[in-house]
């Protein structure tokens, strides 16, 4: 060829016009690829244990009785009492209180830090510190986390110096990488792969506990659903069985209850309706059904743990409804974001909708959906359930609790707002000779208490990368995972488990009305950067999330969606707008 | 993607196509000449009856879920290749719903093609209603008209095509939709240019002087002159509408549950390639062969058609 | 000439702005409310109205648009609200990956192609003619996202263990890690326009490989490009090849050609010293198509092989209605793409000299 091919002068232009372009936009940006936590940063000293000052958080405390405008939060009070003593003051009795600190989006920043980088938010991607077994090393944005062992963590050393987290969205993906030997981990296995990972010496499963909710929502208030016989008529007129054992993987379950039954208290009362077509069709002729029109059924296909393949089993629920009982329905694809909005307003006539756990508790179910944070998507509350709940929610004895949860579970059963459908399992994967390899029910597996045969780097492959690991601020499992390798909380959920465990505290004990938590701190503990552990630093990490007036309110967002949703709601809510 | 109907690209000299209209009749024999044209007319044939006779050619309902009876994901059975003859018959298998796919890839044949020919006529209806009206006018309204075709054309289609089908919502007609104004600068410049070629002409202006009203000269002069270029570049585009409508509905946003469209059937079982594999294969392999069909055919009209390059 | 360019670059004016207002009205085009997609099951209205105030969502569109080109003319994209990063060190992230990627599909394409289309043309009707356009015809109709699947499968499971396996997804082997150019050259502490570039550079793995002499470095990045390459260039290789072909048929029934001939010269010397030349013109163009193309299939390509680039970000970023990020990154693309169409009018114009007046 005697002339130069054509393409390059184009592409060599379009690659300097890029350069130039993203040079002139970038002049200011800070350093986009690897950032190596550096031990510079501009912050001041962390305050000396001796000149201790003792920080309350708001110097006056919340009145419970006469609450400031707008605030539904628990929390009354937060104190450091001396360097290593924090007391939480809240204004009802909470028995769910260490699930809640153990969460990953309560872990523990230092007060200097955050105040260094939550300005620029720095922290969310750049600049993080925690006390946990890790520290990032480099977050190669759209490829890749790399966590290096934290020099200063107070417990156990972590069994391999390095993880590298990757992530791919596909299954399939995930698995042959897996097969391919190129990752030592992977989270949730496809639905049909979990035969092949079983078949395979070289591999092991390690399923989930479902700790989540697949449900048929029924609008109570829009016909032909505001028929109680009808309702009733499609709760044991849907074969739930075959949903689970066709399109939900090996651990998953057809649901008797709304919560799962893992979670304590919770499977008391009548369970679920039998899978029965003849009574329920006959149910409908006498409630006087119109077989002649099709309903419209609403969801949307997004892929949650409560709901792996959600075309498919909304195509089954639709071929079931006509073949069992002759019900013709419409699939309605909604768009992501409208749907939740549109499911809370009571829009959706009939539609397919699920819950994950937050903390493992009968409130974060049933509180939620027919008690005091239930939205309008059945259409109304039921008054008889609801009561019950309420009373539950304060009531510290657990035996009364759990016959107030039996009673409202029988009654939803009668009232049939929705119908459960099944508890989705899921499970990680390993290859065979990682030692120490689990899973978690809530998703937090412990990276660092897996040791990957005789490799010196542990690799984790995951669904999606963390939009951010500032994690008060996150609301994703994948952006948490990461978090609890690097960040403590003051207790934590045990290895592969629910229980909690003391962590930067040595103890949470409550008062005798569990209305006032006193926490005493590990001494000693070091930020993997930067930062000697206090109370303060404790106070501070509960204070920026809590009141959105605090300058240090930023995060990623800035929603901090967890803390209202465990807490019961933010210090000084921006106003709502109707 | 749609590059391949760049009107550029198809060697069409929007010039060379000026050419009385009585040669119509020996286009036609000269498109049967071409192998191309034969090989892409025969096999769109055959799509067009599995199109047609998808009812009557399909075992099943290609909704119907067989889950009761049957395993998902079943592989391909037929019994004259040795599938045992206790087992229902599925030439394609069950997919993951435990539908029929060979039903289903059937009645996919019907959508694609019909997907295309709309998606198209719709861009060639106002491409060339743009494309005169920018030619036939000039001066600014010409400015602008080909500035806006411009700025479309500066971006990556299926790109532009995701966002405009995100702000319609998801859905087989948005899609259509968004592929069809993704498209309209192809044709709008065509037509364009031919109509230029047509103004400059001497036996424009005769005729013009003879008294010839505007609409008289556009459908008696300039929409004959351009047909040729647009039919051939429309031949080829609808290759290019396939294959994007079905990227779409491969990403999601194109064709929705249970409708079975080719590229949201791979895009919804494509976890499934290594378990079960023909799930991908067999709507990949029609696809392939559609969009197969309309470029030779294409090619052939284009070989037909241009006399330049007919040998 | 001069005249043509400057004419040339007039008609670029408006184009962009067009290419600007379209992008933001795209990007607030998009229904739908983006603390809702992002926060899920918890958003509360309360929450996501302050959400829109501190984004500035809640002001009105003309107010925004001005606000969009104000920060524009000082190179300010902003920032995105999913992951709080600004969009121009996404973009150096980001574009990288698909650059490079792009220019293996089109090295592939182009070479390829251009042997394929001279082989057709020389041989012109014979078998090998035949297949191979009937082979092209084929590769223009296989959907990327198929044959996509359809490599990775192959290569990665099928020939596992061979010597032929290659890696279904990804841009390194985990484990091998590639350090910035700008820290090896020890240029941590600039921030400049300078960096920026340096930093672009560096994040093309291979050529950061070779740069930095790193070979098991740009050996693993090319073995990870080869199967998304392959699947991208297959189009653009069709079309080249089929063009390549044509033009060649064309410039080889024309006079000048006989005379050659006449003068004796062989068949060989004829295509290489009198008929690639001048069949080359119309292939300028055809290429230069292509990039618009392999960025609409690079959304597909790097959604199989999970690849960081450009096109699944921006596509991620539609579907999670990351205004800024729609915006910066459609808006780089396409005046990218402007600035290809105007080099290759400019060249084509400069090969061509009839072409000028027009």
């Amino acid at each position: 060829m005697s002339r130069s091919p054509g393409w390059l002068p184009p592409l060599a232009l379009f690659a300097v016009a890029a350069i130039v372009f993203t040079a002139c936009a970038g002049a200011t940006s800070p350093s986009p690829s690897a950032s190596t936590p550096a031990a510079s940063a501009s912050a001041p000293a962390s305050a000396s244990q001796s000149a201790f000052a003792a920080r309350v958080y708001p110097s006056t405390a919340v009145d419970c009785a006469n609450p400031p405008a707008g605030y539904t939060g628990t929390i009354s009070q937060i104190k450091a009492l001396d360097a290593l003593t924090v007391e939480f003051d809240l204004c009802a009795a909470d028995v769910a209180f260490l699930s809640k600190v153990a969460f990953t989006s309560n872990n523990i920043q230092d007060s200097d830090w955050l105040a260094a980088h939550a300005k620029d938010k720095s922290y969310v991607h750049d600049a993080t510190n925690g006390t946990g077994p890790y520290r990032v090393k480099e977050w190669v944005s759209g490829d890749h986390v790399t966590l290096e062992a934290n020099p200063n963590y107070w417990g156990t050393a972590p069994k391999v110096p390095t993880v590298v987290v990757k992530w791919s969205k596909e299954a399939a993906q995930r698995l042959q990488e897996l097969k391919a030997g190129t990752v030592d981990g992977i989270d949730n296995v496809g639905t049909d792969d979990f035969a092949t990972v079983q078949g395979d010496s070289t591999l092991k499963l390690f399923p989930r506990e479902a700790l989540n909710i697949l449900y048929l929502g029924l609008n109570v208030n829009q016909a032909p659903w505001n028929n109680e016989k009808v309702r009733q008529a499609i709760a044991m007129g849907i074969d739930r069985k075959r949903i689970a054992d066709n399109f939900y993987p090996a651990g998953s379950e057809a649901a008797k209850y709304f919560t799962p039954c893992a979670i304590p208290l919770a499977c008391g009362g009548d369970a679920w309706y039998d899978f029965d077509a003849a009574q329920a069709k006959a149910l409908l002729k006498d409630a006087g059904f119109d077989f002649n029109k099709t309903y419209d059924f609403h969801y949307r296909t997004k892929v949650r743990s409560y709901l792996p393949s959600p075309t498919q089993v909304a195509t089954d629920i639709q071929s079931q409804l006509k073949d069992n009982l002759g019900v013709k329905i419409n699939l309605v694809v909604e768009k992501d974001d409208t749907f939740l909005t549109d499911e809370s307003k009571g829009k959706f006539p009939m539609f397919l909708l699920g819950w994950g756990a937050d903390y493992p508790d009968v409130t974060d179910f049933l509180d939620v959906h027919f008690g005091t944070g239930a939205n309008d998507g059945f259409g109304k509350k039921f008054d008889d359930v609801d009561k019950l709940l309420t009373a539950a929610a304060s009531e510290a004895d657990n035996t009364k609790r759990g016959t107030d949860y039996a009673q409202a579970n029988t009654l939803i059963r009668q009232h049939v707002p929705m119908v459960p459908l099944v508890h989705g399992g899921s499970a990680t994967a390993w290859r065979a000779d990682a030692e120490g390899a689990h899973s978690s029910p809530i998703g937090n597996e412990a990276l660092w208490t897996v040791k990957p045969g005789d490799r010196t780097q542990l690799v984790w492959m995951q669904n999606s990368e963390p939009s951010g690991l500032y994690c008060g601020d996150e609301s994703d499992g994948d952006a948490l995972r990461i978090c609890q390798q690097i960040f403590d909380s003051l207790y934590q959920y045990k290895v592969g488990g629910l229980d909690t465990e003391p962590a930067l505290a040595t103890s949470c004990d409550p008062s005798a009305d569990f209305k006032t938590w006193t926490c005493k701190l590990r001494s000693g503990v070091k930020f993997g950067v930067q930062g000697e552990l206090d109370a303060n630093d404790v106070v501070d990490s509960y204070a920026v999330q809590w009141d959105a007036k605090h300058p240090l309110h930023v995060g990623n967002g800035g929603t901090f969606d967890y803390f209202p949703a465990l807490f019961g709601g933010l210090l000084n809510p921006p106003p709502a707008t109707p | 993607m749609t590059t391949a109907a760049a009107p550029t690209q198809l060697g069409i000299d929007v010039a060379g196509a000026r050419r009385p209209a009585s040669l119509w009749r020996d286009t036609f024999s000269n498109v049967f000449r071409q192998r191309n044209a034969r090989v892409g007319l025969t096999i769109l044939a055959v799509l067009v009856l599995a199109a047609v006779f998808a009812d009557v050619l399909s075992p099943y309902d290609p909704d119907k879920t067989l889950l009761g009876t049957e395993k998902r994901l079943t592989p391909p059975c037929i019994h004259v290749l040795g599938c045992a003859a206790d087992k229902p018959e599925h030439p394609f298998g069950l997919d993951a719903n435990g539908r029929d796919e060979f039903s289903r890839v059937l009645h996919g044949a019907r959508i694609s093609l019909q997907v295309g020919f709309i998606t198209v006529g719709f861009a060639i209806v106002l491409g060339m209603l743009l494309g005169l009206v920018a030619g036939y006018a000039g001066g600014w309204t010409e400015t602008l008209i080909m500035r806006v075709m411009d700025v479309l054309l500066v971006f990556p289609a299926l790109l532009l095509a995701i966002a405009i089908v995100a702000a319609l919502g998801p859905g087989l007609i948005n899609a259509q939709l968004a592929i069809g104004i993704v498209a309209i600068p192809v044709y709008a410049r065509v037509m364009r240019a031919s109509v230029l070629s047509v103004r400059e002409n001497d036996f424009v202006t005769a005729s013009r002087a003879l008294g010839e009203t505007a609409f008289g000269l556009i459908f008696r002069r300039i929409l004959p002159n351009a047909l040729t270029p647009i039919i051939v570049a429309g031949t080829l585009g609808i290759a290019g509408a396939v294959l994007d409508i079905a990227a779409l509905s491969f990403l999601g946003l194109g064709a929705q549950p249970p409708l079975a469209e080719w590229g949201s059937m791979i895009g919804q079982d494509r976890n499934y390639v290594f378990t079960a594999p023909h799930l991908i294969w067999f709507p990949g392999f029609a696809l392939a062969l559609t969009v197969f069909g309309f470029n030779l055919l294409g090619d052939g009209l284009r070989d037909a058609l241009d006399p330049r390059l007919n040998r | 000439m001069t005249r043509y360019i400057i004419r040339r670059l007039l008609i670029t004016i408006p184009v962009l702005f067009g290419v600007i207002l379209l992008v933001f009205v795209i990007g607030r085009l998009l229904p739908g409310d983006p603390c809702r997609i992002l926060l899920g099951e918890r958003a509360s209205d309360a929450i996501c109205a302050d959400f829109n105030h501190r984004f500035g969502f809640d002001r009105p569109v003309i107010e925004q648009f001005t606000t969009y080109l104000g920060n524009l003319s000082h190179g300010d994209l902003g920032s995105s609200f999913r992951t709080s990063r600004p969009v121009a060190t996404l973009l150096i992230e980001r574009l990288p990956m698909t650059l490079e990627l792009s220019i293996y599909a089109l090295l592939f394409a182009t070479t390829v192609g251009i042997l394929l289309g001279i082989v057709s043309a020389y041989k012109r009707n014979s078998a090998v003619d035949v297949l191979t356009m009937a082979g092209a015809n084929l590769g223009v109709s296989i959907p990327v996202f198929v044959l996509g699947l359809l490599l990775a499968s192959l290569f990665a499971l099928v020939l596992k263990g061979t010597p032929f396996a290659l890696p279904p997804s990804g841009r390194l082997t985990p484990g091998l890690s590639i350090v910035p150019l700008a820290v090896r050259w020890g240029m941590e502490n600039d921030h400049g326009p300078l960096r920026a570039i340096v930093d672009f550079v560096s994040n093309m793995y291979s050529i950061n490989g070779l740069l930095s002499a790193q070979w098991n470095v740009f050996l693993d990045a090319i073995r990870h490009l080869i199967l998304p390459a392959v699947a991208l260039g297959t189009i653009p290789l069709a079309i080249i090849a089929r063009i390549t072909r044509s033009s060649l048929v064309d410039v080889l029934g024309l006079d000048y050609i006989r005379t050659a001939r006449a003068k004796g010269l062989g068949d060989r010397s004829v295509v290489r010293k009198h008929a690639l030349p001048n069949a080359m013109l119309p292939l300028v163009t055809i290429i230069g198509l292509q990039i618009g193309g392999l960025l609409s299939g690079a959304v597909l390509t790097e959604t199989i092989f999970v690849l960081p680039g450009v096109g699944l970000a921006t596509y991620d970023a539609i579907t999670s209605h990351d205004f800024a990020v729609i915006q910066g990154f459609t808006l780089v693309i396409a005046v990218g793409f402007l600035f290809i169409n105007l080099i290759v009018d400019l060249s084509y114009a400069y090969l061509d000299p009839r072409v000028r007046p027009a």
